[in-house]
């Protein structure tokens, strides 16, 4: 286990620049996510990380050591990868064993800890199966058998859940958060689904454009997102986003008045963002909005509304009694109203 | 979607199948039928589909008219021995073109693949006088190299680049972090999983070295070290007539290593060419 740091990455592909100076620091066990649209650049800055890629600039340390230069396989790190990649020919115990047999492990120490890779894995019945007797949940289990075996510094996860269905992907998710409970190993794991990196993360780095957007704990995030893009990408369904101008009565958008805090920035062109379960059904006051889309979900009603020329979406877990076309009244929470200024996409408030 | 067919539709396609089979099947039959019949039945009109005498002596023919066993294992062991060459050199060579970077790389596997475009009789006699100069003419070594880094290896290059560039390329980053050099990448990933266009290869190879015809008849003079193509022309009479007997005799011996290895190959053969994006 070991302390990571990445400080003034890039990675240019000829006038490219994919990375544009990012530092993130890891602390020893912690679990980061690096989460972001395709195209980010996070899997880029994770196999910077592995030395799969080399770096234009800047200093990645594991531990006590700058590994800039350093081969893969000096790295004392294990990764994990999207399509699995385990050997076709091999067995599942060989798969596992690989990397030690070829480091000069005695029989007896590869079998020791293949066998207790696979016992934590629950995969002790299919050591002598070929990958392609296994399903893609077994595969995604050896495929972290075999970096379990090699008791590395750092696990590496690239988008490890991608070719599950949703229901598997659920299953291997609360899995891998388990493992690293158990091992405490410093793990860092690319998603580009926000709902894996809140599940799991200690720390997320959202990227966004080869920078990073924001860094922060998963509530940190949610809570309190630092741009405009963040506060798009974290949360499911997306937070409502409105652009208009902040007014003495309040916020401006789309011929629609909606309530906010107290602000000193009187004219001023902003987004306003408020999430979907922070917006109330209320009998009096609030703004009058028509209902467009009913969505029951079961333990929650996701309702589309429009106010003036402005869709807000809401989440409430009371059921909703009513029909398309209806008029109610919704009341933003003021207390958890974001503002983002129109030109930086900064956060105001 | 129900592709089944009815019995009548396979009846006639299976129908028009074996009609279809009888030109690929017809000559081998010959051949082998014509090998046990005395020589007076051979041209027998109407001919003879199934011999009514077999007679086995054109086969014990065949060993005492000439040195028809060491020719043999001459085939057998040049054939054998371009074969794992060519599968050995040219695995090394497409792996390079396909995964390693280096400038210039996409011109010289043009330039590889231009070999194709030069027949080999072009070729024949600067290489005739170039052996010669060396004093390996009437040896088995111009057949050897000429087969192992000629045309035909041009085109086994081919075929295992487009497969290896077919393998994924996390397996090798995968191997990488578990610390193989890229010779050992090669020789314990990419390699085993390459099979099917191995197979490929050896089969295209083994055939052209074992039916190679022109490079024996012009670098060999030894009735010793000739080869079967060579060697089976020579079964001729003191008028120079054909001794068509012994030499379906011969021919047929000279058949069975081609099919024992197509047969052992096949599979993987079918498998390669659908992984080349080459069809047969």
């Amino acid at each position: 286990m070991a302390n990571v740091s990445l400080s003034g990455i890039r990675k240019s592909f000829g006038a490219v620049d994919v990375i544009q100076g990012v530092d993130i620091d890891i602390e020893d066990g912690q679990f980061v996510v690096l989460v972001g649209p395709s195209g980010c650049g996070k899997s880029t800055l994770l196999r910077m990380l592995a030395g799969l890629e080399t770096i234009t600039d800047g200093d990645i340390r594991i531990g006590e050591r700058t590994v800039n230069e350093l081969e893969p396989k000096d790295r004392d790190i294990a990764m994990v990868f999207q399509n699995y990649a385990l050997y076709p020919h091999m067995t599942v115990a060989k798969n596992m064993g690989f990397s030690l047999e070829h480091r000069g492990g005695s029989k007896q120490e590869i079998a020791t800890r293949v066998n207790d890779a696979a016992a934590i894995l629950g995969l002790s019945g299919l050591l002598d199966r070929f990958p392609r007797q296994l399903s893609g949940g077994q595969r995604q289990r050896v495929a972290m058998g075999r970096a379990i075996v090699r008791n590395p510094q750092v696990f590496l996860f690239d988008e490890p859940l991608s070719n599950l269905d949703a229901k598997l992907r659920v299953v291997m998710r609360g899995e891998i958060k388990a493992l690293h409970q158990r091992l405490r190993v410093t793990t860092v794991y690319v998603t580009h689904d926000q709902v894996e990196a809140m599940t799991m993360a200690d720390k997320i780095v959202v990227m966004n454009g080869g920078k990073v957007a924001q860094m922060g704990s998963p509530l940190e995030l949610y809570d309190r997102p630092e741009n405009l893009f963040v506060a798009g990408f974290i949360g499911s369904p997306a937070m409502n986003l409105l652009e208009g101008t902040i007014t003495a009565e309040g916020f401006t958008a789309g011929g629609s008045i909606l309530p906010m805090g107290a602000t000193s920035s009187d004219g001023r062109r902003a987004y306003y963002g408020i999430r979907p379960e922070h917006l109330d059904l209320v009998s009096d006051g609030g703004i009058a909005a028509e209902v467009l889309l009913i969505e029951p979900m079961g333990a929650e009603t996701q309702l589309t509304f429009r106010c003036g020329d402005v869709q807000l979406v809401g989440i409430f877990r009371e059921r909703f009694i009513g029909q398309v076309g209806d008029m109610v009244r919704i009341q933003p929470r003021l207390d958890l109203v974001h503002l983002f200024d129109a030109a930086t996409e900064q956060r105001i408030a | 979607m129900n592709t089944k067919l009815s019995p009548r539709t396979q009846v006639a396609l299976y129908g028009l199948l074996c009609l279809l089979l009888f030109p690929f099947i017809f000559p081998t039959w010959w051949m082998i039928t014509s090998s046990i019949k005395p020589i007076s039945q051979i041209f027998a009109f109407p001919p003879e589909l199934f011999p009514s005498s077999v007679d086995f002596s054109s086969y014990t023919t065949a060993f005492e008219f000439q040195p028809f066993a060491r020719q043999y294992f001459n085939s057998v062991y040049i054939s054998v021995l371009v074969t794992v060459l060519t599968m050995l050199i040219c695995s090394l060579a497409g792996y390079a073109f396909a995964r390693i970077k280096f400038p210039g790389a996409n011109i010289m596997f043009m330039v590889v693949l231009m070999g194709l475009l030069v027949p080999s009789e072009v070729t024949l006699i600067p290489l005739f006088q170039m052996f010669r100069a060396w004093g390996l003419s009437n040896t088995h070594w111009p057949l050897l190299l000429i087969q192992t880094i000629g045309a035909s290896s041009v085109f086994a290059t081919f075929i295992m680049r487009q497969f290896f560039i077919t393998l994924p390329l996390e397996l090798e980053e995968a191997a990488r972090i578990d610390g193989l050099s890229r010779f050992k990448i090669f020789w314990t990933i990419a390699l085993p999983l390459s099979r099917p266009a191995l197979a490929a290869v050896a089969i295209f190879t083994f055939l052209h070295s074992w039916n190679s015809f022109l490079e024996p008849l012009v670098f060999i003079s030894s009735r010793e070290l000739f080869t079967l193509p060579v060697a089976l022309v020579n079964f001729t009479d003191a008028y120079g007539g054909e001794m068509w007997n012994v030499q379906l005799a011969a021919s047929t011996m000279s058949a069975i290593p081609v099919l024992i290895v197509f047969v052992i190959a096949q599979r993987h053969f079918i498998e390669g060419l659908a992984h080349t994006g080459l069809k047969g």
